[in-house]
């Protein structure tokens, strides 16, 4: 008899260090592809099944937005806006509107150096076949490139193209927008702490586990090896982080760089600057801008950044380095820049 | 069963109890104590072949003395889609989120852990 | 005796492979079912025979059919043979020194703990380098041993008592021969 209760002590001895371990907080990350990239949500969660649970929500979060503004498939919201340009304005849900209106607002704090209306011009590029436009095709097409041809009725929720030919693309704009969707839909969810990465659009919220800021590297744009692959890393939280640059899509011929972000007053890719990175604390100062202070260079787009109250990290076309003051407490460079 | 009983001696029933609750114990303990990993981690005749992120869904085959061995990593864990082994243990396994799946006659190993990632040590995620 | 010895070795051995033949033929519904049948063989000739018996007998088992199925030398000859002779030592030991606390239902649990004990530390490191693994594994094989050893040492148990039976009755079938008439 003693024996027997010894044995059913020491089973349950045995079963003591199981009921810890479940409810300690700790990190966890999903990626998936989504709006032609790939998607990484970071979650501080209890356990593996509210983790899977919220990022998954998240993610099909995304999913429904990104198929409102797909450029490439018919039956989105923005492929009825470029259809009926020049005829009449087409209704859109709430989501599809915000990302316009934020776009326009953009376009105009930056005089065009933002501008959706880019489309007709990317279209003639094709970086992945290295095929580039004449300079007589680029010419005629800029006619069609202005932001205030867009017409909005924020009431109405319609938006109209107002000339033929015209057409929107929104994909300077779209992953940080879907960010601050999927962002806004963790925090419903009961998530106190994360990151969402629509590729370089960034946005975290929260500490991690042990208490600490999210460490977030930014990318050197002239990579040459392995080691060498960041330039710097920033520590922060609740904020929102947007990199654009001259290497995520280019190609090189004699000599030359050709790269995704076009001078929407040239037509031709913007060679003022290497990379910009934004942190800022609202999603909307962050990734439409930096493609804004890419295409107007060091000095106009600092001024941009300072009157937006949001930082910057920017990297000129020949390799300096231009920083906000708050910058530094915040960013820390590699050895070697 | 009754004639079983009375046929084992004290010594033999608290033996059984032990090893019971001891191997019982044990299945718990290591589930839990599995250190939660974000790599997944397959070597091949005790060398590491190939090392993939458990975060990112993928399915690919991994070649072994018996043949191809299709691992599928989804949802934050990672199975053993088909083998070609004899008992198919390893594809019974199921679903592992930490520890590890092996399949003896392939000698090919599959285990979950490691911090190292896609991203490089210290950083949570890349701009740019 | 020596031939009687010879003869009862030949015998136990055929009917290990026998059971070993047999058990691999059985399909399991749980993986690393290994129901040790074999284990029947050597518990009893152990108990009835001695340890010097049992352990030929698992020598011959264990080598034998690693021939007859090709593996000799293989990775899994190895661990038939670290796991036989290990849990046959085991077995000896615990007969010798604990004679009468333990039956042969504690008799095949201590067996199938040593040989599974064996076979996962060979594995380990002659295989499988992850300690994971066998922090995964481990305590289910052994689970699996325990309940397999259970069953195996029941069935040796009434083997046992059959044969001492028969013998019994053999001895005393030839003590009423041998009685001379007076």
């Amino acid at each position: 008899m003693k024996t027997k209760v010894f044995l059913l002590f020491f089973i349950f001895l045995l079963a003591l260090p199981l009921s810890c371990g479940k409810g300690r907080p700790s990190i966890y990350k999903k990626t998936k592809p989504f709006m032609d990239t790939l998607v990484t949500i970071t979650v501080v969660a209890g356990s593996d099944e509210q983790a899977n649970r919220t990022i998954d929500k998240a993610f099909s979060v995304i999913e429904q937005f990104g198929d409102k503004i797909n450029f490439f498939s018919d039956k989105s919201e923005l492929s009825a806006i470029n259809r009926n340009a020049g005829a009449t304005p087409v209704k859109v849900s709430p989501d599809t509107l915000g990302v316009i209106e934020r776009a326009l607002y953009i376009s105009e704090k930056s005089n065009g150096a933002f501008d959706p209306t880019i489309g007709p011009e990317m279209n003639m590029w094709d970086f992945f076949k290295k095929i580039r436009p004449s300079d007589t095709a680029i010419k005629k097409k800029l006619s069609l490139i202005n932001y205030r041809d867009i017409i909005v009725d924020h009431d109405r929720s319609t938006v109209l193209l107002r000339r033929k030919g015209m057409l929107m693309d929104l994909g300077g704009i779209a992953k940080g927008y879907a960010a601050d969707l999927a962002l806004a839909n963790l925090k419903q969810n009961g998530i106190g702490a994360g990151i969402v990465a629509a590729a370089g659009d960034i946005r975290a919220f929260g500490l991690k586990p042990d208490g600490t800021l999210w460490n977030i590297g930014i990318k050197n744009p002239r990579q040459q090896s392995e080691a060498d692959e960041l330039i710097a890393k920033a520590s922060l939280t609740n904020k929102a982080i947007s990199t654009s640059g001259d290497y995520e899509r280019y190609f090189i011929e004699d000599g030359r760089r050709y790269h995704h972000i076009l001078d929407p007053k040239t037509g031709y890719p913007a060679g003022r600057c290497r990379s910009v990175t934004v942190i800022s604390d609202s999603g909307i100062f962050a990734d439409g801008f930096s493609t804004a202070v890419f295409v107007s260079g060091p000095e106009k787009g600092m001024e941009l950044v300072r009157e937006a109250g949001s930082d910057a990290v920017i990297i000129d076309k020949d390799g300096v380095i231009h920083t906000t003051p708050a910058v530094k407490g915040m960013v820390t460079f590699e050895s070697g820049h | 069963m009754k004639a079983v009983i009375r046929n084992t001696t004290v010594a033999d029933r608290l033996l059984f109890i032990f090893l019971i609750a001891a191997s019982v114990a044990g299945i718990f303990i290591s589930r839990e104590a599995m250190p939660k990993g974000s790599d997944v981690i397959i070597e091949i005749g005790g060398k590491t072949a190939y090392t993939f992120a458990l975060d990112t869904d993928r399915t690919f085959s991994v070649p072994g003395p018996l043949g191809v061995t299709i691992v599928e990593i989804k949802g934050r864990k990672v199975r053993v889609k088909e083998a070609h082994c004899h008992n198919r243990l390893c594809e019974k396994q199921g679903w592992v989120a930490r520890g590890a799946i092996v399949c003896l006659p392939n000698r090919v190993v599959i285990s979950v852990g490691g911090k190292a990632d896609n991203t490089p040590k210290g950083i949570d995620a890349i701009t740019g | 005796m020596q031939l009687q010895d010879k003869y009862r070795i030949a015998v136990l051995s055929a009917y290990a492979l026998a059971l070993h033949g047999i058990e691999t033929l059985v399909p399991t519904p749980i993986p690393w079912m290994r129901l040790g049948l074999a284990n029947i063989v050597t518990l009893v000739a152990l108990v009835l025979y001695g340890f010097r018996t049992a352990m030929t007998v698992t020598l011959i088992r264990v080598i034998l059919a690693s021939l007859f199925t090709g593996t000799f030398l293989g990775p899994s000859f190895v661990l038939s043979f670290g796991g036989g002779v290990t849990s046959t030592a085991a077995m000896g030991l615990t007969f010798l020194v604990f004679r009468d606390m333990f039956g042969p239902v504690g008799l095949s649990l201590v067996g199938a703990f040593f040989h599974n004990a064996a076979q996962l530390t060979l594995a380990y490191f002659l295989f499988i380098q992850r300690i994971e693994a066998m922090f995964v594994i481990g305590p289910v094989i052994l689970l699996i041993g325990t309940l397999t050893g259970v069953a195996n040492g029941a069935v040796s148990g009434l083997l046992i008592k059959n044969l001492l039976k028969k013998e019994g009755a053999k001895i005393q079938n030839d003590n009423e021969d041998a009685e001379p008439a007076q």
